[in-house]
């Protein structure tokens, strides 16, 4: 499987798909203008990897998104349900979401997305940028 | 536009307690541009993060919401007209909080369904209206549609007073509807 490495810009995420060092990164802010046009080739990328992920590999999964509208919620959490199908079949998953520990929302934000998965995560306040 | 005009639109501005205002054709660009500044003006002002993070964000669900709006009507009559009558306003509420009003021209035969749904969600409290966002971030795309039906949701749940709208009939095609989020 190929590396997918996608940089950032002021609506978008950097994203860093990278199937050698089962690491899956989403870094910044999101807010495109389709979000579901952006999100799409990375979904790709995922139900591809994920199916291919033997079940001794564990991908380790790191958000860092300080603010995702509306419509990229609804992808993170496609992706989030992704990655859990996956967990529960077996593989091993793991995702950290960092958040800023001043701000409240981005936190809150996080623990909702993870109320309802099953694979083991974590939430951790990120160093000031 | 010399003298008494400007002078006049400042004094408006003023009593409206207006920070930022943006009035014409909404594009990506524009928004993120407006986005950043109102973020840079509030940090500035040394406003707590999570109220900088909330007015940011229900100023870029209403100005995209707006803005799908404008772009559902692409390739029929009603483009021009309706992507050229968007306007986008911040400003301070006496009470001290913020304010974010959109206002653009909608087609009369879609105004009903636009204040049923807002009207469903008004009465609202944070509790039911957390569950209705899990609820709705979770249904099947069914079509491709550009946006996921939560922007109105997420903007109730951010803002400290229910949302307000209007609408002001302009004639038997148009009105033009505001949404007001206090935050």
């Amino acid at each position: 499987m190929e590396t997918i490495y996608i940089e950032g810009t002021k609506s978008t995420p950097e994203v860093h798909l990278d199937p050698e060092k089962n690491l899956i990164q989403l870094k910044g802010q999101s807010y495109p203008e389709n979000a579901f046009k952006f999100y799409e080739p990375i979904f790709d990328w995922l139900e591809q990897y994920l199916d291919e992920l033997k079940e001794e590999a564990t991908v380790v999964v790191d958000f860092i998104l300080p603010y995702i509208n509306t419509s990229s919620s609804k992808c993170i959490m496609m992706f989030l349900e992704k990655c859990d199908e996956a967990f529960l079949a077996g593989k091993q998953v793991k995702l950290n979401w960092y958040y800023h520990p001043d701000n409240e929302s981005e936190l809150e934000c996080a623990e909702e997305f993870v109320e309802d998965i099953s694979l083991p995560f974590q939430i951790i306040p990120r160093e000031e940028e | 536009m010399i003298g008494n005009d400007l002078l006049d639109i400042q004094r408006t501005l003023r009593n409206h307690g207006l920070l930022i205002s943006f009035s014409g054709r909404l594009t990506q660009a524009i928004i993120e541009e407006l986005g950043a500044a109102v973020k840079k003006y509030l940090e500035l002002e040394e406003s707590p993060k999570s109220d900088i993070f909330n007015i940011f964000s229900i100023f870029i669900e209403q100005t995209q919401n707006v803005k799908n709006y404008c772009a559902s009507k692409e390739g029929t009559d009603a483009y021009d007209l309706v992507s050229n009558s968007c306007i986008i306003t911040i400003g301070k509420t006496e009470g001290g909080g913020n304010y974010i009003c959109s206002g653009n021209l909608v087609e009369n035969k879609e105004i009903q369904s636009l204040i049923t749904k807002i009207d469903s969600i008004i009465p609202l409290d944070k509790t039911a209206l957390k569950k209705l966002y899990k609820e709705t971030l979770k249904k099947e795309i069914t079509e491709q549609t550009n946006g996921a039906g939560l922007g109105l949701i997420d903007m109730a749940r951010k803002a400290n007073e229910p949302l307000a709208y209007s609408v002001a009939k302009v004639d038997e095609h148009y009105s033009f509807f505001t949404l007001k989020t206090i935050v």
